[in-house]
Parts: structure tokens; C-alpha cells; sequence
């Protein structure tokens, strides 16, 4: 459409977006980040605990019958009590992830991404560390990065086969950040103990996917940032940003292009 | 023992005339009658405070699943007749909302660290009032009355233990006093609640919804209403159901039978 003139996105991601060709031709873009920083970081710290608590594979057991006896081991799951969560981009986001997890009794943090980040870590005493060194030490890894070009595909073989077998991994990111097949095969095979993910590629996944089969897996259909409160914030936003962007006005939020 | 089993009565205590100790795993006592092991000369111990904080994580992992629909989402996701995930399906957010901590014991006040961290709004009812640095370290509010605080709170999560003042302690008149939005979360013993009232509850929408751990009996029949209702999760009792700290217990027991065995002192002796 060779009028449009505004773009406006219900989402503080922006990797659907080719910016080159938004720039060259002039449109403006505003989208919706701060606002949903809450509800999704309380999204993952759900996802994170349904994970290692085992939740969805429980409550099942329940419904079908699968309980009959109690025994000491059956549907034991991971604690958080003493562990080290490593953090996967220490954004708005990840920070809140952080902020939820510290009263768990998570002894160290860790983070990754493009660069340190000292002023932000300080409240949590997290320490920047390369991704190989995060996936070597960390209990509990919580993907909470942008998609760009550097992160595609990050989380792959040589990133799970250096996790711990009792490690729980979490992404509320963006599905493709995540290589799907490597990440099949390190649960498959007992190289990671557990994943949760509200994010996959595509959304949905075939109904045959390999992932879609596994009991330690748990998949949400992207409900980051999906509650009544931070939906109505954030189309209202949007709605305004579109609004000023026709206007020629300061849109509330706008993407720097 | 583990969970309640086997059920220590007259018959057993008669049949095992050298018994000197029974170590029981996790905190509650409400399946051992003290009076009757006493008079028996049977020492009790228990695993109190090792189940501490896994049982606390359980609740808010309920409390977040139940609001934000996780085991529904799942479901959904994983469901081969979902073709696309519908934008209006939605949930509510715990982050700044109010949490009433019925027993705020040392789970109860783990349960309140917690939930701090997500800006909820916490209030809470109990025996005694617990001193102002621990009241203000997590922000807690006293509530004397029940009432006050079921009043006010959008979840109400029980963390008391099972005592015949606690049995049925909620029922039709408490349910009736939540929220219609109100979800109850159960990580303490099924008899707190008083199980049909919270069926009807349910049914006819006095409160949102419940997340359990505990129900009575465990597991439920396989027809109980309360596995066909849509907005109820229940788990297994799987509170302290962490392999690390399963063994500490199991060591724990250990530890307090050799005790009792050699004459000594026992840890975490049940008086």
C-alpha cells in the first residue's frame, strides 16, 4: 500500500518487521513495550515453575487415574531453593523475570547478551557471563531476549549439550531463537531435564511435531502478555500511537528506526 | 512413615510392643493421635521445616497457574484440533493483586516473600499476630477476623495446619464471603475445606475458581465432581515433592529414629 503511513504493533517485539524497508519509505512504527513488562515476566516465572514442578503432567495424573498409591519419588520435581538462574537478555523483561525469582531462594544469576549491563544487574547481584558459561552453570535459564539476527537460532546443540541434566530451560521470547530439532533431542535424550515454552515455530506446531510429545515439555499458546488488564493498556496504546502517527504527531511510543 | 501410611491405631500399637519411635515425613500430624503413641511410650518426630520452601513454591505455582490458565493453555497448545491460538483468550495477572494467607506459619510467610516480589497486596489471618519486622518485611496486613480478609482478597491461599479448629474452616459462609472473582488455593489438608460447599461454590460461581493440592480423600473418586470442573487444577499432593528435599527428609526420619533408638535427644520431636 503505497499510502500507508503508520504502523502500529500490538507487541514490544519487533522482528516481524522489515525496518530497512519500512525506513526507506518513510512509515512511521510505534509498539507497546513497558506495559506488558509484568504480565509477561510473571508469565515465565508460571512457565518456569509449571516446568519444574511437573504441573500440567501432575494435574493429569489426577484427572485420568494415573494416581493410585503415593510414593516418595513419584512426581518429583526441581526446586529453586539454592539454584542458579541464568538469564538470557537482562531487558525490561528479564529484569522483572529476576525481580519475581530472587525470593525463591535462587542462590546466583547469571546473564547474557551484547554487552554488561552492571547498573541493572546490581540489584539482583547477577554476574555478566558468556551463553556457553550460563547453559555450563545455571539450574534454571530463562530465554527473555529480543529476536535479531544474533540471537537466531542461538539456543542449539552445542548450547543444551553443555546444560545440566537436572536443568529446567524457558523461553517467552520468540520461537525461533530456539533450534526446535536440537531442543527435541536434549529432552528426548535426558540432556535437560524439563522446557517450557510460550513461544515455538510456528505457533501452532503441527500436530505431528516431535515436541508436542514429550511429558517434560511444557508449550503455551504465547500468552506473555495475555491478561484483560495489559491487553486493554496495550490496544489503547497502540490505538493512540496510530492515531498521532496520522496526526504528524509524538506518537507515546515510537520505534526509532 | 510416609503419607499418612500405615494407620497407626490400637491394633498396630498392640501388635508392635517394642515400638519406640515413629518418624513421620513432612510437617503435618493430623494422621497420628499424640495422646495414643503417648500413652503407648511411642516418641513422635516429624520433618518440619525442610518442607518449607518447596511446599511454598507449590502454592504460588498453583496460584499463577490457576490465574493465568497454564494447564488450560497447555492443553491448548498441545491439542491436535487447535489451528490458531484465538487473541481474546485471556487471563488475569497476579502482579498487584491481593493474596489472603490464611496461616502464616513458616509456609505461610514463605508463600508471602514470594508473592512480594509481584507487588501483590498481602493480607493475613491467624492464630497470633506475627511481630512488626515480620509483618513489614513482606508487607503483611493482620486480619483478626476471617472475615475481613476473605472479603478483600482476589486469591486465598490455606496454609494452616489440620487441628479440630481448622477442620472445615472454610465452608458455605466463607465461600459466600470471597470474591465472586476470588480463587482458593489448598496447599494445607483437604478437611480444612469443607469439600461440597466448595463443589457448590464452584458450580454456581461464588468464587472464580480453586487450585488444590490437597483434597480428602486422595486421591478423589474417580467420579468426584470436582475433577470435572473446568476451573479447578488439582495435584497430587506433590508439595514437597522435590527429589533433594525427599531425601533430606528421608535422612531427617533416619536421623530422629537412631536418636530415639540410642536413648538420645530427638530431633524434631513432636511433644
Amino acid at each position: 500500500g503505497p499510502d500507508l503511513k503508520v504502523i502500529s504493533t500490538l507487541s514490544v517485539g519487533f522482528d516481524h518487521l522489515a525496518l530497512d524497508e519500512i525506513k526507506k519509505r518513510g512509515i512511521r512504527v510505534g509498539y507497546t513495550p513497558d506495559v506488558l513488562t509484568d504480565a509477561t515476566a510473571e508469565l515465565s516465572v508460571a512457565l518456569l515453575l509449571s516446568a519444574c514442578r511437573r504441573l500440567p503432567e501432575a494435574a493429569e495424573q489426577v484427572k485420568s487415574g494415573g494416581w493410585t498409591t503415593w510414593k516418595p519419588l513419584w512426581m518429583c520435581g526441581y526446586g529453586l531453593s539454592d539454584s542458579t538462574v541464568g538469564i538470557i537478555g537482562l531487558g525490561r523483561i528479564g529484569q522483572a523475570v529476576a525481580r519475581r525469582l530472587k525470593p525463591f531462594g535462587v542462590r546466583k544469576f547469571l546473564y547474557t547478551g551484547s554487552g554488561p549491563k552492571p547498573e541493572t544487574a546490581a540489584e539482583f547481584g547477577a554476574e555478566f557471563v558468556p551463553l556457553t558459561r550460563l547453559a555450563e552453570e545455571s539450574d534454571f535459564v530463562v530465554v527473555t531476549c529480543a529476536l535479531t539476527p544474533a540471537t537466531h537460532g542461538m539456543c542449539n546443540k552445542d548450547f543444551f549439550g553443555r546444560m545440566k541434566k537436572t536443568s529446567v530451560f524457558v523461553n517467552t521470547s520468540r520461537g525461533a531463537v530456539v533450534n526446535q530439532e536440537d531442543l527435541y533431542d536434549a529432552l528426548a535424550n535426558g540432556q535437560i531435564a524439563a522446557a517450557g515454552l510460550d513461544v515455538t515455530t510456528p505457533e501452532p506446531l503441527p500436530t505431528d511435531h516431535p515436541l508436542l510429545s514429550l511429558q517434560n515439555c511444557v508449550i503455551l499458546p504465547h500468552i506473555g502478555s495475555a491478561t484483560y488488564a495489559t491487553r486493554s493498556t496495550m490496544a489503547v496504546l497502540a490505538a493512540n500511537n496510530l492515531l498521532a502517527g496520522l496526526r504528524g504527531e509524538p506518537m507515546p511510543h515510537e520505534l526509532k528506526l | 512413615m510416609w503419607y499418612h501410611k500405615p494407620v497407626v491405631n490400637e491394633e498396630l500399637l498392640q501388635s508392635l510392643p517394642n515400638l519406640k519411635v515413629v518418624a513421620s515425613s513432612g510437617v503435618g500430624i493430623d494422621h497420628l493421635d499424640l495422646k495414643l503413641l503417648s500413652s503407648y511410650g511411642v516418641k513422635v518426630a516429624s520433618t518440619p521445616f525442610v518442607v518449607s520452601t518447596d511446599t511454598a513454591d507449590l502454592g504460588m505455582a498453583l496460584m499463577l497457574a490457576s490465574s493465568r490458565r497454564l494447564v488450560e493453555g497447555h492443553q491448548m497448545a498441545v491439542a491436535p484440533d487447535t489451528e490458531y491460538f484465538p487473541a481474546d483468550w485471556l487471563g488475569v495477572e497476579v502482579s498487584g493483586a491481593t493474596l489472603g494467607i490464611v496461616g502464616m506459619g513458616a509456609i505461610g510467610y514463605k508463600v508471602a516473600e514470594r508473592a512480594k516480589a509481584f507487588e501483590m497486596k498481602i493480607l493475613y489471618h491467624n492464630r497470633n499476630q506475627r511481630k512488626k519486622e515480620e509483618e513489614s518485611a513482606v508487607g503483611a496486613v493482620y486480619c483478626k477476623k476471617i472475615d475481613d480478609l476473605l472479603q478483600q482478597s482476589d486469591f486465598v491461599l490455606l496454609a494452616v495446619n489440620l487441628t479440630p479448629q481448622t477442620r472445615k474452616l472454610i465452608g458455605k459462609r466463607e465461600l459466600e464471603l470471597m470474591k465472586p472473582t476470588a480463587t482458593l488455593i489448598n496447599i494445607s489438608r483437604g478437611l480444612v475445606v469443607d469439600q461440597d460447599a466448595l463443589v457448590e461454590a464452584l458450580q454456581n460461581k461464588i468464587i472464580k475458581a480453586a487450585a488444590l493440592d490437597v483434597t480428602y480423600p486422595e486421591p478423589l473418586p474417580r467420579d468426584h465432581p470436582l475433577l470435572k470442573l473446568k476451573n479447578v487444577i488439582i495435584t497430587p499432593h506433590i508439595g514437597s515433592a522435590t527429589k533433594k528435599t525427599r531425601w533430606v527428609m528421608m535422612e531427617e526420619m533416619a536421623e530422629s529414629i537412631e536418636a530415639g533408638l540410642a536413648g538420645l535427644p530427638i530431633p524434631r520431636e513432636v511433644l
